[in-house]
């Protein structure tokens, strides 16, 4: 496992501590026979899940952290701990100093969630009714509402639908006015689980950009999951990476490259069509004279490999390219699953 | 019908009798509730008929084995293949992506549902009848043989009913949920399967008897009871049939593309 | 003043004040939603109507063929069916939305919406299934059934009886909601295999609730006064209002019974909370949530 970055902090700006968290759930395994049915129901096999491992995280208020792993690793765990939906089975939760699994009512009152497969909009409601449903319920008063919703309609462009119904919205519509709604009740920390998921590259840029000026703006601490790596590296500045339950990686995003990314693509073009052979590099595409590698550039240096190349074939042009986030991340994710 | 293609339906009825076994025995309080429901009705026919000799051709003992025999064949006299909620969710659209039959498909699912529910409540029922004080036996065995062919014609009317009903209200666009209760309840009054249709006053149960809710559940049950002329209800029943296939077939070529994308 | 504020935000009017904000909100909301279309607000109705008539026409129908049922007679009878009906038309006004199913909730790992509430579960759940305006024709049609019967009973309306019958109403509608939260709270446990176990009740409960239950086996019938409460739902309230109960503190049971099936639901239902803080769901359907 990898230290975190930051040791030293002082205590009285984190907002989140999680300190020694374990979480188990039991899972019945089940034989897909039909003649199995009656001992899937009397006898089944039980496995225990390790959703998280004495998970040790400390947040500083006005952070934005990306929260990142494969699928199965924890993250949703995490997050629900952290929203008050589940207790730890060992070790403690505190955010915004109080204790998650206490006083459920004032922590809930202070944080905001959002979990992107699902919506606390009242399907067949307009949005507006649901913000006006949000002003009773988390009981705001009406100018601090009237101020929010100014802003989040603004900022989050709700004006065009916030008299839709909700089941008429598309899919980034229904995420920018979840995103408002979490906002009303001005949260000073937010808990996104994948805000993304299913939304067009325009809307997602639009999202991001909210969360960013929210967080620059307000000051809000900010934690999200997401698969979608290059977005979290241009919101987030910190990257916090769980396997199997562990936090595997703590830190930014340029030690991540330097720490898992050593990999380097290599683009030759030339005269034959045929690409030549390069020891240390694999080659992931040809076409029309152009040759794509991919290679460690900690283990073999770009110089020999050009060497090599223009020994088999005369060279017309070349490029490098460090390795896209979401390159390094599948590495590491193969990585650990070896 | 190809061996290949049985054993398609035979893999999705018994992938669906998996399925509603659950992952625990609380599946199994649907059947004390249940069990519960039928000792209950049988209790209050006996108060109901008690002293009362024989009403309208039927005397206690054949009403308390027809209400018996209703409630052991109760999935198959009201066939559903949760067409409701196939549309509601829109998973109905993958059903055309599979390479069988999209009628044929729901079926085989559906009688993957009765399997156990046939084996673990209906059988039993029968068995424990007589502690119960009915005698479950059919009035012959020609009635039981019968039965057997009214019960078969009862489902394929159930059937049609059910397509027939699931793409008409997409076509309408109502509310699949409230319109589907709303069936039920009066399914149930109309079909004989609660009370049997010569118990109903001002004659409604002879005008009852030619629509087809009869011949999903009141046909077989006065087949079983030896309460009404056979001949008449298995052809009224195979009147119905003849009807309402081609009704359900021509339903679902008109609206197929509204069917594909409700949900969905 | 920060002390006064905060000591009127625990205190009972607090609290009173607060669920007539969100009865109004969700009632608002309902209002909304029943109204959103001609026809869909027609059929709605119409549905609801045609769907409680047909729940007790089985009933009627017996009723009227052999004059009553038992020492009932036909319009105790109908009596008898118009106050289930009313008694129902409460549940399914103060706690639509799946609350009163509220296994489905549960099993399909729906509280999550309910827990990230700023607001105590028990308030959330008494508040965000209010639908008066959708749910109206229900008790209204029931009402209809007990005003005919009563006329043709000639039933005296004192201003006791009539108390009598409120109250009786409301711990009937709390006994329902008991049944179904005792039941559903299986789903805590086992969120797949009791989802639809307040399917099953209901089924009980709408199949058993229409029949005078006089005469009925012992062992059934104390069942049906303990795990299976229905017999309080209709048949036990109305043999105390319809003079079939000579006995003076007869239309005191049901409201006892509530009490105490208010009171056993409440611990299960606790327990079910406790457990699913240590589990969660594994679960989740969008699936019916908040439609």
């Amino acid at each position: 496992m990898v230290k975190p970055d930051r040791s030293d902090t002082s205590a009285s700006d984190i907002v989140v501590e999680l300190s020694g968290v374990c979480k188990t759930f039991r899972q019945k395994q089940r034989s897909e026979r039909l003649r199995d049915v009656f001992r899937n129901l009397f006898r089944p096999t039980v496995r225990e899940v390790h959703a998280l491992r004495n998970i040790d995280l400390r947040i500083h208020r006005g952070e934005i952290v990306a929260y990142a792993g494969p699928n199965g690793a924890g993250k949703s765990t995490t997050v629900k701990i952290l929203s008050s939906l589940l207790v730890p089975d060992a070790g403690t939760a505190r955010v915004l100093g109080m204790n998650t699994a206490r006083d459920r009512i004032r922590y809930v009152g202070r944080i905001g969630v959002v979990f992107g497969q699902r919506t606390e909009l009242w399907w067949d409601q307009p949005v507006a009714a649901s913000f006006e449903w949000k002003r009773v319920v988390w009981d705001i008063p009406r100018d601090r509402y009237n101020r929010m919703l100014d802003f989040v309609k603004e900022l989050m462009g709700l004006g065009e639908f916030f008299n839709s119904l909700t089941r008429e919205l598309s899919l980034g519509q229904r995420m920018r006015a979840d995103l408002g709604l979490v906002l009303m009740h001005e949260p000073e920390i937010l808990f996104l689980d994948e805000p993304t998921i299913g939304v067009d590259v325009l809307a997602k840029r639009n999202i991001l950009e909210f969360i960013k000026d929210l967080n620059r703006e307000r000051h809000v601490t900010v934690m999200l999951t997401s698969h979608d790596m290059s977005e979290l590296e241009q919101i987030a500045g910190r990257i916090v990476m769980i396997n199997r339950g562990q936090i595997a990686f703590d830190g930014d995003f340029n030690r991540l490259r330097r720490e898992f990314g050593a990999r380097r693509r290599l683009l030759i073009e030339t005269a034959d069509r045929s690409p030549p052979d390069l020891k240390g590099a694999d080659l992931i595409k040809s076409e029309a004279g152009r040759h794509e590698y991919i290679f460690d550039a900690s283990q073999v240096k770009i110089p020999a490999l050009l060497e090599q190349a223009s020994i088999q074939a005369q060279i017309l042009d070349v490029e490098t390219h460090q390795a896209s986030i979401d390159d390094v991340i599948a590495d590491i994710y193969e990585k650990w699953q070896k | 019908m190809r061996v290949n293609t049985l054993h398609k339906y035979w893999k999705t009825t018994a992938i669906a009798a998996a399925e509603y076994v659950g992952n625990n025995l609380l599946f199994l309080m649907d059947y004390l509730l249940r069990f519960l429901r039928v000792t209950v009705l049988l209790s209050i026919w006996r108060v109901i008929l008690a002293s009362k000799g024989e009403v309208s051709g039927m005397t206690l003992e054949s009403v308390l084995t027809y209400t018996l025999i209703s409630e052991v064949f109760s999935q198959q006299l009201a066939p559903r293949v949760r067409l409701d909620v196939a549309i509601w969710e829109g998973s109905i659209a993958t059903r055309f992506l599979r390479p069988i039959g999209i009628f044929g498909q729901f079926t085989a699912e559906m009688v993957g549902r009765w399997i156990f529910g046939f084996c673990i409540f209906s059988l039993p029922l029968l068995l424990v009848a007589p502690i119960l004080g009915v005698n479950p036996l059919p009035v012959s065995v020609e009635a039981a043989g019968l039965f057997v062919f009214s019960l078969a014609l009862a489902i394929s009317v159930g059937l049609a009913l059910e397509f027939a009903y699931g793409a008409l209200m997409v076509a309408l666009e109502h509310n699949l949920y409230t319109l589907d209760m709303v069936r039920n309840a009066i399914g149930m009054v109309l079909s004989g399967a609660l009370l049997p249709l010569a118990l109903l006053p001002w004659g409604l149960g002879e005008i009852f008897a030619w629509l087809p809710f009869a011949s999903m559940a009141s046909a077989p049950l006065q087949i079983y009871t030896g309460t009404g002329d056979p001949f008449w209800l298995v052809s009224v029943q195979f009147g119905w049939s003849i009807i309402l296939w081609p009704l359900a077939y021509g339903l679902w070529r008109k609206y197929r593309e509204k069917l594909v994308s409700h949900g969905g | 003043m920060d002390s006064g504020v905060h000591q009127f935000k625990s205190s009972p009017a607090f609290y009173l004040l607060r669920i007539f904000k969100l009865w109004y909100i969700h009632a608002y909301m309902d209002l909304m939603w029943v109204t959103r279309d001609l026809r869909n607000c027609l059929i709605y109705y119409l549905s609801d109507v045609i769907l409680n008539i047909a729940g007790v026409t089985g009933t009627l129908l017996l009723a009227e063929r052999f004059e009553g049922i038992g020492s009932w007679t036909k319009f105790q009878v109908v009596f008898m069916l118009g106050y289930g009906i009313v008694a129902s038309g409460i549940v399914y006004t103060f706690f639509g939305y799946n609350i009163s199913h509220i296994s489905r909730r549960l099993g399909r790992g729906q509280l999550d919406h309910t827990l990230i509430q700023p607001q105590p579960i028990w308030m959330c759940l008494l508040t965000e299934g209010f639908n008066p305006f959708s749910s109206s024709a229900i008790p209204i049609s029931g009402l209809g059934l007990m005003v005919w019967a009563g006329a043709k009973l000639s039933l005296t309306l004192s201003p006791g009886w009539l108390a009598m019958i409120a109250l009786n109403l409301v711990a009937s509608s709390a006994i329902m909601l008991s049944f179904s939260f005792l039941w559903g709270s299986l789903a805590f446990w086992a969120p797949r295999g009791a989802e639809e176990i307040n399917s099953s009740t209901n089924r009980l409960m709408d199949g058993l609730r229409p029949f005078p239950l006089d005469g009925v086996a012992p062992v059934l019938l104390s069942s049906m006064l303990t795990v299976f409460p229905i017999g309080f739902v209709a048949w036990y309230p109305c043999r105390y209002l319809l003079g079939l109960d000579p006995r003076a503190w007869g239309g005191c049971i049901t409201p006892v019974a509530a009490v105490i099936f208010v009171a056993l639901t409440a611990f299960f239902f606790m327990r079910g909370l406790k457990h699913y803080g240590q589990t969660g769901s594994q679960r989740y359907l969008s699936f019916g949530h908040r439609r």
